[in-house]
């Protein structure tokens, strides 16, 4: 990089625009990639945090744990069957409620069996059981204010349910807190009449025969076909915990949108980069056939038009992804709770490969014009 | 002989529009002569320029510098041969305009796959003093005048010690009196680094500094008288 290093200090003006357009761009994909983290987060974090392989659901072709209905003989037909550690029925439904300050919220309710491999731990306060109408509430609503001792009524069927412990992180599901109740308590509250049972009466036993769907523990063992034959068996469609984010419809749209715009951000910057290669080369041609006279091959040349892309790319991205973290922690650190933005260096570190790669394939467009530039024009064309 | 040319035709363009910028054309230049090549613009100068440099392949004939037949090489022997032993000095010099003078010359050394070192920048350094660009060497081709710039293109063409060294139309973007200066220092470091020199030009005032001259019009060559200044 013999001439491309003296090129990038004699052209300070125009390498270091480039460079800054290569910051910018690396910039925003990297924020981005800290707002798609952190909608993925925010959006299923209660799935990504069950200690669950698979979710079984109701059959349907396309399943959601909204209009799931699974029974008793489905996840006791799933523990049965061999490669399955654990099978447990889990409730789900969106909620609005009010707490005792008559302040609105809007929760997902869980119904889990206390002792149950799906029993939530918490940082603060008590696990479920301890109190027939306890709940455990996600981190994110106790961000937002609400304590345990509180009482959260549900809008509609007036059932009272009191915080008795929160979670250590957030666990939300479609960006809505988690509200984890007895799997008794989220039956009544579903299935029953509005503000519970007459006084001195039970509900009906089939009400408890009933959950969204079966939370599964599968070995590594058992096999798609295994899956399948018990799925066949008993009437219900599973998917993966992974697959089971599509459930949310806010989730496909969401990734769908943040990776179309990091996608469009990646051939931009592509295009730019090659562009402005490309006229580089072009200004440069003379000067190429003059080092191609003096003996340098197209190797030599492409090494160091190649070498020069690398510095300008390596050098923007750096700027651009160490300033995007610092803000986003900055960022993170200001912002209220539950604000979707969350890095993962895995995703940071891809995007940037993703550049880096857009921006030499950018720089490699130049590379059939530099093959191109015959020697002979150092002598001059008119002569 | 360090650059022997033997029975070269060059014919450029198709059907009706075929020249022939080359006719047959032979010579010698022995080691520490400078030979200069006259003659009108298209008169086939550069032609003959560029075929020994390997920048063009002629139609006919074949062509030798120092024991390498260059006709019979292909482009990436082509490329060896003028990196290893040819000296190119242009026309307005062509220096690169991001590398100081020092550089131009070390660029000849890392062009053949060393790191330039120590050795390299005393060499150069010499070389820049046997062509006064000493003081000169860490400016870059846009703060020099014409002639300190062809000072430094004869400079970067001894740096690799060629056999041969091409030289085109070196004076003609300066005055007389600084064209003289710098054909006769194209001689002396001819004579010196014991380099064969083939220099085409348009400017007949420049063959009283020369070893020997040859006229060229319409592709063929005839040899010339040369009286000689005071050198």
């Amino acid at each position: 990089m013999f001439i491309a290093l003296r090129d990038l200090a004699y052209a300070k003006g125009r390498f270091f625009l480039m460079g800054l357009v290569v910051a910018l761009v690396a910039y925003l994909m990297t924020f981005l990639s800290g707002l798609s983290g952190g909608l993925i987060s925010n959006n299923v974090s209660g799935l990504i945090a069950a200690p669950v392989t698979h979710f079984s659901f109701q059959y349907d072709d396309r399943p959601t744990f909204r209009a799931s209905l699974v029974d008793r003989a489905m996840w006791e037909g799933w523990q049965a069957r061999t490669g399955v550690v654990h099978a447990e029925p889990l409730g789900h439904t969106t909620f609005n409620g009010r707490n005792q300050r008559d302040e609105p919220l809007e929760f997902v309710l869980w119904g889990v069996r206390p002792g149950s491999f799906l029993d939530v731990p918490v940082a603060s306060g008590n696990r479920l059981g301890a109190e027939e109408n306890g709940v455990v509430i996600s981190r994110l609503l106790a961000d937002r204010g609400v304590k345990i001792g509180d009482i959260i009524t549900l809008d509609r069927v007036l059932t009272e349910l009191k915080v008795v412990g929160v979670t250590a992180d957030e666990r939300n599901y479609e960006h809505a807190p988690i509200l984890f109740a007895t799997l008794p308590k989220w039956q009544e509250a579903t299935y029953g009449p509005p503000g519970g049972p007459p006084p001195g009466e039970k509900l009906p036993d089939v009400v408890f025969d009933f959950a969204s769907s079966v939370a599964l523990d599968l070995q590594p063992t058992m096999t798609p076909e295994q899956i399948a034959a018990a799925d066949t068996d008993l009437g219900t469609t599973t998917l993966t915990r992974e697959a089971s984010f599509q459930t949310s419809p806010a989730y496909q749209v969401e990734v769908f949108t943040v990776a179309a715009i990091q996608a469009f951000l990646v051939v931009t910057s592509a295009v730019l980069l090659g562009a402005f290669f490309l006229i580089w080369t072009i200004q440069r041609t003379a000067e190429i056939g003059l080092v191609k006279a003096l003996g340098a091959s197209n190797g030599y040349l492409l090494r160091d038009s190649l070498g020069q892309a690398l510095v300008l790319l390596l050098g923007g991205l750096a700027v651009g992804v160490g300033l995007a973290v610092l803000s986003g922690i900055a960022f993170k650190a200001t912002a209220e709770a539950g604000t979707p933005f969350q890095f993962q260096p895995a995703t940071v570190a891809l995007s940037a490969l993703f550049l880096l790669a857009a921006g030499l394939i950018g720089g490699a467009v130049s590379i059939r014009r530099i093959t191109a530039v015959e020697p002979l024009i150092a002598l001059g064309r008119d002569r | 002989m360090s650059l022997r040319v033997e029975a070269v035709s060059l014919v450029l363009g198709d059907g009706d529009q075929q020249v022939r910028a080359l006719d047959n054309v032979t010579l010698k230049v022995a080691p520490g002569e400078l030979l200069a090549v006259v003659g009108p613009s298209g008169s086939g100068k550069s032609s003959l320029l560029a075929v020994c440099g390997g920048l063009r392949s002629p139609t006919s004939g074949r062509i030798h510098v120092g024991d390498t037949e260059i006709t019979a090489l292909n482009r990436e022997g082509l490329t060896r041969v003028r990196r290893d032993s040819i000296g190119f000095v242009f026309q307005q010099s062509n220096l690169l305009p991001s590398l100081t003078v020092l550089d131009q010359l070390l660029l000849t050394v890392h062009l053949r796959g060393k790191t330039p070192g120590t050795a390299d920048r005393d060499r150069a350094m010499v070389l820049l003093q046997q062509v006064g660009m000493e003081s000169r060497s860490k400016r870059r081709p846009a703060e020099l005048s014409g002639g300190e710039r062809q000072r430094a293109g004869i400079a970067r063409a001894l740096m690799s010690s060629p056999s041969l060294l091409l030289v085109d139309e070196p004076t003609s973007m300066l005055d007389q009196a600084r064209g003289q200066q710098i054909v006769s220092l194209l001689r002396g470091q001819c004579h010196e680094h014991q380099v064969a020199a083939l220099m085409v030009t348009h400017d007949p005032d420049m063959l009283m500094y020369v070893d020997r001259a040859v006229h060229i019009a319409d592709g063929r060559l005839k040899e010339m008288e040369v009286s000689h200044a005071a050198h």
